[in-house]
């Protein structure tokens, strides 16, 4: 009996950690499209935050740019306030941190 | 890997650190003159700005001898090219200010935007006025400003790309780095990684981990650019590079068996297992975006998303207006087998002459009315007899960037197994060729000793 019920007790664990896992890696992944309305350096230049208006939605969505290639863009002017941005990110706390910061435009 | 080639990767890393590190010794008269523009570099560098104005970055064509069903004695690029990954091309997408969209707004658009000249004078244009137009810096300098790069009209009406012509971009300037290059070689092709779909990160290319630049494979001769044999690249300065020269010898493995494949397969088609950005397109419908303009409707993967296709070439192309791609077979002895980014992409074709139509951009990036950019082509072109009918071009791209890392490359198995990359009955082998080429008996051995010594 007792044996049994450490079995049951281990597959429930393992079904709730599954399905936390499951949860966080598909839920916290958001994309959106959206013209920047502000960049903002850090002062350390090592990160740097984009607001964006979102498309679909309207609203504005502050993202978290830590990647070296994105922030070179925003130093030397490639990336600026009105060019229209496609966007991936993870939420993380109370931070959207980017994976993904293209512009959508090209020749 | 040998200790010959970690040397010379260590070798080019510490060049490059050095070379970017190294101020360019004209800097302080720069400093003290200014910047005048390309008279300025001239007065160490005679003779550059028109050298560079004889190179495909200004002419953006060249003959193409080695490209099917083009006359031979003309220039070819995309200065003129029809094709279906960008249906315009200079003379009909000239850059402009396009028509007004259903809110009333316009914008500048155009192919020739990445051209380095200020636009007034343009794509292969000649003469002393030609040679001072020349942006030097957005190539050369580490410090361009890109507010300074903007399109306006000047008081004429006349659409002028500006440059940053500042004191302080001249005086931050060396041999191009990755950004200089990727500037406008990542956003061709209608936005970031589309066309050929590769990243110059680290992340994604092994000599750019090894802290190797365009530049060191891509070694410009009197800004002549080698390049590699894509079958859609047509223009080019004449010069190609292959992987074998300086970095990599003739036999690059430790592995006789190995070294053996180089004979008929490229190092590509091991070394690139990926490839990736968009695979289709449709001219002929456009999508209406969140901005109120219309882009061609496309379909896109992310870098390293795709698999490539395999095919023989000998280095010359066959261009039909349904098919762009390599020529070649097991048995001309001049070909190898290579990977290809495969795309397909559809707009309209002339029905009286089976010709591909091109497009001006303008009308249907405004009302996303396809046929109006068609009429506006034929316009510029003076074709007056069209009748335009919706098909399909498939293009095999080269797939030469987004080196892998060794232990990421295609081994034995990936090719000799009866599920293999290779389609080797498409590449020519008779069934029975097949069958002897995907038995383990070829690979068993070397493996499973490779999978013990990983144990």
């Amino acid at each position: 009996m007792k044996k049994a019920l450490s079995v049951i007790m281990v597959v429930v664990v393992m079904f709730l950690a599954s399905f936390t896992v499951v949860r966080s890696a598909s839920a916290e992944e958001v994309k959106i499209t959206g013209v920047i309305t502000k960049i903002e350096m850090a002062a350390d230049k090592k990160s740097a935050i984009a607001v964006l208006k979102d498309n679909k939605s309207g609203e504005s969505v502050t993202i978290t740019i830590t990647d070296d290639l994105t922030l070179d863009k925003f130093k030397d002017h490639r990336i600026v306030d009105g060019d229209e941005i496609r966007t991936k990110f993870e939420k993380e706390g109370d931070k959207n941190i980017s994976k993904m910061f293209k512009k959508t435009a090209g020749c | 890997m040998s200790g010959k080639i970690i040397t010379i990767m260590l070798g080019c890393a510490l060049l490059t650190t050095t070379v970017q590190a190294k101020e360019h010794p004209g800097k302080e008269q720069i400093l003290k003159d200014g910047y005048q523009g390309p008279k300025t570099c001239e007065v160490c560098h005679p003779g550059k700005a028109k050298e560079f104005l004889g190179t495909v970055h200004w002419k953006h064509a060249s003959k193409a001898d080695h490209v099917d069903n083009l006359n031979h004695k003309e220039e070819h690029g995309m200065k003129n090219r029809i094709y279906t990954m960008c249906n315009g091309n200079d003379i009909v997408n000239n850059l402009k200010e396009i028509p007004p969209n259903a809110a009333g707004k316009t914008k500048f658009s155009g192919c020739n935007t990445c051209h380095p000249g200020d636009h007034t004078i343009d794509v292969g244009s000649t003469g002393p006025e030609a040679e001072q137009s020349i942006d030097c810096l957005i190539c050369h300098s580490t410090k361009y400003d890109f507010r300074k790069r903007k399109i306006v009209k000047d008081d004429k009406g006349n659409v002028v790309m500006t440059q940053d012509r500042s004191t302080e971009a001249a005086a931050n300037i060396g041999r191009p780095s990755i950004k200089n290059c990727m500037v406008c070689h990542e956003a061709a092709g209608g936005g970031a990684l589309v066309k050929r779909g590769f990243s110059m990160t680290k992340e994604a290319d092994v000599h750019v981990s090894k802290g190797i630049i365009c530049v060191d494979c891509h070694q410009a001769k009197n800004h002549k650019i080698p390049t590699g044999r894509d079958p859609n690249n047509w223009a080019s300065d004449g010069i190609y590079m292959t992987c074998v020269g300086e970095c990599h010898s003739e036999k690059p493995h430790k592995d006789a068996g190995i070294n053996k494949h180089t004979a008929k397969i490229a190092c590509q088609t091991c070394h690139i297992p990926r490839t990736g950005g968009a695979f289709s397109k449709d001219f002929t419908k456009w999508e209406k975006m969140s901005n109120g303009f219309y882009e061609p409707s496309t379909l896109k993967r992310e870098v390293n998303e795709t698999a490539p296709v395999y095919a023989w070439y000998n280095l010359t192309v066959s261009n039909t207006p349904h098919f762009i791609g390599p020529k070649g077979s097991r048995t001309d002895g001049k070909s190898k087998i290579y990977p290809f980014k495969l795309f397909q992409g559809k707009a309209y074709y002339n029905k009286k002459d089976g010709q591909l139509l091109s497009m001006d951009f303008a009308p249907p990036m405004a009302t996303g009315d396809t046929l109006a950019g068609v009429a506006s082509a034929a316009k510029i072109l003076g074709i007056k007899d069209y009748e335009p009918v919706p098909g399909w071009q498939t293009i095999y791209f080269g797939s030469n960037h987004q080196v892998a890392p060794k232990g990421k490359a295609l081994g034995c198995a990936n090719c000799h197994s009866v599920n293999g990359v290779l389609n080797l009955k498409e590449l020519g082998y008779s069934a029975k060729e097949v069958e002897k080429l995907t038995t383990p008996e070829i690979y068993f051995e070397k493996l499973l000793k490779l999978q013990q010594e990983n144990e």
